[in-house]
């Protein structure tokens, strides 16, 4: 069954097409890649299937649900997760505390609970303790458990902009996780590693999947990374889907190479 | 240590209480006063501390939520003959006019309308990003005090409230204090304070996480302009009068720096700041009039205060550039490790 399905998506900013009819299709325990030159498109079609964009035509459809024009929050709590390109974590608070916040969607305390189950003092939990910090409680262990995972756990007090350029990548990665997603998007988790660090996302987002039984979507520039990690890989150039398919008919593919690279001026 | 800990916080409200009962009986009704004011700024640091420092809201509207919450307070708590002689050029619409309620329900029902204002400006201009809600709030509490001169029959319009019960004291200010430092401090600790951070941090990262921006903008923002109305009650009771004039942008400019001054998005903060402020600006009243250095007399230049005042806040701004306290918070843990350290750092110091 297909968990995400876009049809037909186009969106327009004035007279640009960003995307054009991208039509992209996404089964349960895959990883799929979308990869093109710059300015292709791929990031907008992120941003539409997240909600943060309103696609201006076309459908979005996860679980066979429509969500096309949905809020992110919304979307986030049916399941689905992402990071971004340029990365955005709560930079003055700790990596603990980015963990927590993406636990908040989940939280079944009202405010009110929330206020009063902080005021009530922490030496009577022994005897009684309210519902906001037996939830809270869990959401710690969970995010410990999270940062455990990711390799972030001896750094969980640290500020999140202080951690290094890898570790910041695996910490949005984290946090994602902590919203409970069915499918993942990552967009170009590679940017900026180098090859040891490459090498071990490749095999951390394998890890991923299989530990939280997730679904892969990822925008990625790093060749080696998709041919290497992908199931199939769909090509943007110009907003136009112009390729699909597994990483070796993509590699053998005319047009994908003539967007790379160009055509010959006389053959 | 959790058991130390919250013996030294049972400790030190013992400890306020008893200064409270000691102030309350002998010191006199000037400081006395100051000190109400001290407590009453901090009320209203904290309220907007949690809108524009927690949540990096710009709200400007703060004296307008004051207003709403000192005239409520005002007309609930005067008596039916103070009413008569207090409208001699309209008389009071009905209902109002022989309405008196005890002090503590007169401050929350201020409370709530304040709150519900809030939500019908919020409504609208929370679910844009960008400013619009500075522009939006400052708008309001302009409205509200051009509202408050031309409905003479409810506010008595320019001539103000005279003769509002005293109901303020020290017990009164520094409780309701202490309870809006409590349910505030809870609030940010919590699931909820913590999304509003985010929210502060990066709107849209705060969204992809599942955090319903608007939702949670305008829970801090409703519950921001209940803790300045509560404000704005304690001090037209303290004063004893009230006109639409003292609600003006000043006033929110004020608030503003008592926050702006603490550290946007600390508690600890807010609380430092509104004394430091409200006694600083009392105290520096000498300076205001004339000076006998001995072998020659400076005359008094009235407002040499407000000088003197905003170089300190310039040096402040200068030096602490994210103000006293930046987003560090006071904790009986850091205190002690502050003075255990010391000793440590001193005996390394001598091994060597």
């Amino acid at each position: 069954m297909a968990i995400l399905k876009t049809d037909a998506i186009t969106m327009k900013f004035g007279g640009l097409t960003a995307v054009n009819e991208f039509n992209l299709n996404v089964e349960q325990g895959e990883i799929v890649a979308v990869i093109g030159p710059n300015g292709a498109g791929k990031t907008t079609a992120f941003n539409m299937i997240t909600g943060v964009y309103r696609p201006t035509e076309g459908h979005i459809y996860f679980d066979d649900k429509k969500i096309t024009g949905l809020k992110p929050h919304t979307i986030t709590k049916y399941g689905m997760a992402r990071t971004f390109q340029n990365i955005r974590l709560f930079k003055e608070l700790s990596v603990l505390e980015n963990v927590v916040i993406a636990n908040h969607l989940h939280l079944k305390t009202n405010l009110i609970q929330a206020i009063l189950g902080n005021t009530y003092p922490d030496i009577l939990d022994v005897l009684w303790m309210p519902k906001y910090k037996r939830e809270e409680k869990k959401i710690l262990e969970k995010s410990h458990m999270l940062l455990e995972k990711v390799g972030l756990i001896d750094l969980k007090d640290e500020k999140a902009n202080s951690l290094p350029y890898g570790l910041q990548r695996k910490l949005e990665i984290a946090r994602a996780l902590a919203t409970n997603p069915r499918l993942l998007l990552l967009d170009e988790p590679a940017a900026g590693m180098n090859p040891k660090e490459t090498n071990d996302l490749t095999n951390f987002i394998r890890q991923i999947r299989d530990d939280f039984n997730l679904t892969i979507l990822l925008i990625e520039h790093h060749m080696q990374v998709v041919m290497d990690i992908s199931d199939r890989i769909y090509v943007l150039d110009y907003g136009i889907n112009i390729a699909e398919g597994n990483p070796y008919e993509i590699q053998n593919n005319d047009r994908v190479i003539q967007a790379y690279l160009g055509v010959a001026e006389d053959a | 240590m959790k058991i130390r800990n919250t013996i030294l916080t049972l400790v030190s409200i013992a400890l306020l209480a008893a200064f409270i009962w000691y102030a309350d009986s002998n010191f006199d009704s000037y400081k006395i006063r100051i000190l109400n004011l001290c407590a009453i700024y901090t009320i209203l640091a904290l309220s907007m501390n949690l809108i524009n420092g927690f949540t990096g809201l710009l709200s400007l509207g703060h004296a307008g939520f004051m207003a709403v919450g000192a005239y409520t307070t005002a007309l609930l708590t005067m008596s039916e003959t103070a009413k008569q002689q207090n409208f001699f050029l309209k008389p009071i619409v009905a209902p109002l006019a022989t309405i008196t309620l005890p002090f503590l329900p007169a401050l929350l029902i201020g409370g709530v309308l304040s709150a519900f204002v809030a939500f019908l400006i919020g409504a609208p201009t929370l679910r844009l990003r960008g400013d619009y809600l500075a522009i939006a709030t400052l708008g309001f509490s302009e409205i509200i005090r051009i509202v408050f001169t031309n409905t003479q029959n409810i506010t008595n319009g320019p001539l103000g409230l005279k003769s509002i019960p005293n109901n303020t004291n020290l017990w009164w200010t520094f409780g309701l204090a202490l309870v809006t430092l409590i349910l505030i401090k809870s609030l940010i600790d919590s699931s909820y304070g913590k999304a509003l951070k985010a929210i502060r941090e990066d709107e849209v990262a705060a969204e992809s996480m599942g955090i319903n921006l608007f939702q949670h903008k305008l829970i801090a923002f409703i519950i921001g302009a209940f803790f300045a109305a509560i404000g704005g009650g304690l001090l037209g009771s303290l004063i004893g009068a009230i006109n639409p004039i003292m609600f003006r942008f000043i006033l929110t400019f004020n608030v503003l720096l008592i926050v702006v001054m603490g550290g946007m998005g600390s508690i600890t903060g807010s609380v430092i700041s509104a004394f430091a402020v409200t006694a600083g600006l009392e105290y520096l009243r000498v300076l205001d009039e004339s000076i006998n250095l001995g072998f020659v007399t400076i005359k008094g230049i009235p407002g040499l205060r407000m000088v003197v005042f905003a170089g300190l806040l310039m040096v402040v701004v200068i030096f602490f550039k994210n103000g006293l306290m930046g987003t560090k918070e006071f904790s009986w843990d850091k205190l002690i490790n502050f003075f255990t350290s010391k000793k440590r750092f001193k005996k390394k110091e001598v091994g060597q």
